[in-house]
């Protein structure tokens, strides 16, 4: 890309929105949604009944609040909203020790059988959906970071040449 | 840019309802054509037919002198800008002007130059970021015109542009087409029922009537020698007065009044010595004089001038009469007033044509 292109796609981030950051934000609030319907599988018993499903159902709707807003953030080149979805896409990652990993070790009586709360199969499904759900809002948090940046950058080439 | 020829353009619609009869045109490049008309007369169904929006019945349709009668509108070539503006509100400026080349998937780069470029000859640039519901009317038909711009279209067509704008804002858009003309060289169809906006726009003019082309020429052809009474009484504000009238020996001999002739129109009306015909005259050409008298209904001071409507004759319908008089009058219903006829139209009674494009 010749530095003239370069110099016209910076330009264009004045009038065009960062919809690739706030795609990806959508894109983590749905891999996030589809580890919670995983999760809670039926026949285990009374195992989630606890108060950590509890907190689980209260943050999920938190991180989709703010996942959501902090979308809309970055598609307007707000940097601080970057840093919001890296604290998420974080916790995302840390939420794997939690649910998933307590269950796939717990076991419950099933038909007094011991069986397994989260098996194999569920375990490595509900791990990609937040390993995914957190890459993509890391992802979409550098992007904005370094479209900032650069529209910073124009901007204050603009200012200069302007003044 | 375009050349654009209309040969023989009807539009009949299913129900047998003529609305053009017989169009024919032919639009030099880089020439600013504006049809005019009242409501009804088919200029906006021509529009629409070169814009490829309404079938064309019977006729030709040449763009380049290459056939586009039956081309679809996407494959025309040509930008339309709407009364309406038709700008999409949940869109920035920016996003507005670039969409249409977002759709034929133009390298985003080159949007951008052609956004900007346009933005900057209408002045937009620091509106780019705003939605259509932030922008002033004159701004959003800007933004409409700014569209058509991107495009870098063969033709411009333009439907009623103005009609949504109030007065003021009317006349500094007016001046804005104007120069994007002058600056662009664009060829333009322009549809308007402004008489105002057909005379200062037009490099020429399309008088139409009921579906009839009336009169094409420049403003000035149209003002000065109108070709039939209804060209005389469209064009020009107020009206044309017009008057009942005999021929006679060195004279006109109407009700209750006679105005003598010279002999320059004496040899004019030649045909027609003790024939009926029709006297048109122009209120801003009846000055205070000895020809006529009338009686004063209503005095309406414009400041450089004034407007005195009355009457003259003695029959139990007396003619109308409007007078644009030089200066301040302080006229009051009743005065008797007389003026004088500076320059004659003479049309004739029957087929309602000029004779001999008056003089």
């Amino acid at each position: 890309m010749s530095q003239d292109e370069r110099t016209i796609q910076r330009d264009r981030m004045r009038f065009i929105k960062n919809t690739q950051s706030s795609g990806l934000c959508y894109l983590g609030i749905l891999f996030d949604v589809f580890y919670f319907v995983s999760i809670c599988k039926s026949d285990v018993g009374t195992y989630y009944y606890t108060y950590m499903i509890g907190i689980s159902i209260v943050y999920n709707l938190i991180f989709m609040l703010a996942a959501f807003l902090a979308s809309e953030g970055v598609k307007n080149y707000k940097k601080e909203y970057s840093y919001v979805l890296l604290v998420l896409g974080i916790i995302q990652f840390i939420r794997i020790m939690i649910i998933p990993m307590q269950a796939h070790s717990a076991v419950t009586l099933v038909n007094n059988v011991e069986t397994q709360v989260m098996q194999n199969g569920q375990f490595i499904r509900v791990i990609i959906y937040l390993v995914l759900s957190g890459a993509a809002l890391i992802t979409s948090a550098l992007i904005n970071l370094n479209k900032c940046r650069e529209l910073n950058e124009h901007l204050k080439t603009l200012n200069e040449q302007g003044a | 840019m375009a050349t654009l020829n209309l040969q023989h353009i009807d539009k009949i619609y299913d129900n047998n309802v003529q609305a053009v009869y017989d169009f024919n045109l032919d639009v030099k490049d880089g020439e600013l054509i504006v049809l005019v008309g009242p409501s009804g007369c088919g200029k906006s169904t021509t529009l629409r037919m070169v814009a490829g929006l309404e079938d064309i019945s019977n006729g030709k349709l040449l763009l380049d002198g290459k056939d586009i009668t039956n081309t679809p509108a996407k494959d025309r070539d040509m930008a339309m800008v709407f009364q309406s503006y038709a700008l999409y509100g949940h869109m920035t400026i920016y996003e507005n002007m670039a969409f249409s080349l977002t759709l034929r998937k133009e390298n985003p780069n080159v949007i951008h130059k052609k956004v900007l470029a346009a933005a900057e000859i209408l002045g937009l640039t620091s509106q780019l970021n705003k939605k259509p519901a932030q922008l002033s009317g004159g701004q959003r038909q800007r933004v409409a015109m700014g569209r058509s711009i991107v495009r870098n279209p063969k033709v411009f067509l333009f439907d009623e542009p103005l009609s949504n704008l109030d007065a003021k804002l009317r006349g500094a858009t007016r001046r804005e087409i104007l120069l994007l003309h002058k600056r662009l060289a664009a060829t333009m169809l322009y549809v308007t029922h402004d008489q105002t906006e057909a005379l200062t726009l037009a490099d020429r003019i399309v008088c139409m009537s009921m579906g009839h082309v009336q009169q094409v020429g420049t403003p000035l052809e149209l003002y000065d020698s109108p070709a039939n009474i209804f060209v005389a009484s469209f064009i020009g504000l107020p009206p044309m007065n017009f008057f009942d009238v005999t021929v006679q020996e060195g004279k006109l001999a109407g009700d209750g009044f006679s105005v003598g002739l010279t002999p320059e129109e004496q040899h004019i009306l030649g045909a027609y010595q003790g024939k009926e015909i029709v006297l048109g005259v122009r209120p801003e050409d009846i000055s205070l004089g000895n020809d006529v008298s009338g009686t004063v209904s209503l005095n309406e001071n414009l400041g450089m001038n004034t407007l005195v409507h009355g009457h003259i004759g003695v029959s139990d319908k007396p003619a109308k009469i409007t007078a644009k008089l030089k200066g301040w009058s302080n006229y009051k219903p009743g005065d008797t007033v007389s003026f004088k006829f500076d320059r004659k139209h003479f049309f004739d009674k029957t087929t309602t044509n000029a004779i001999r494009g008056g003089k």
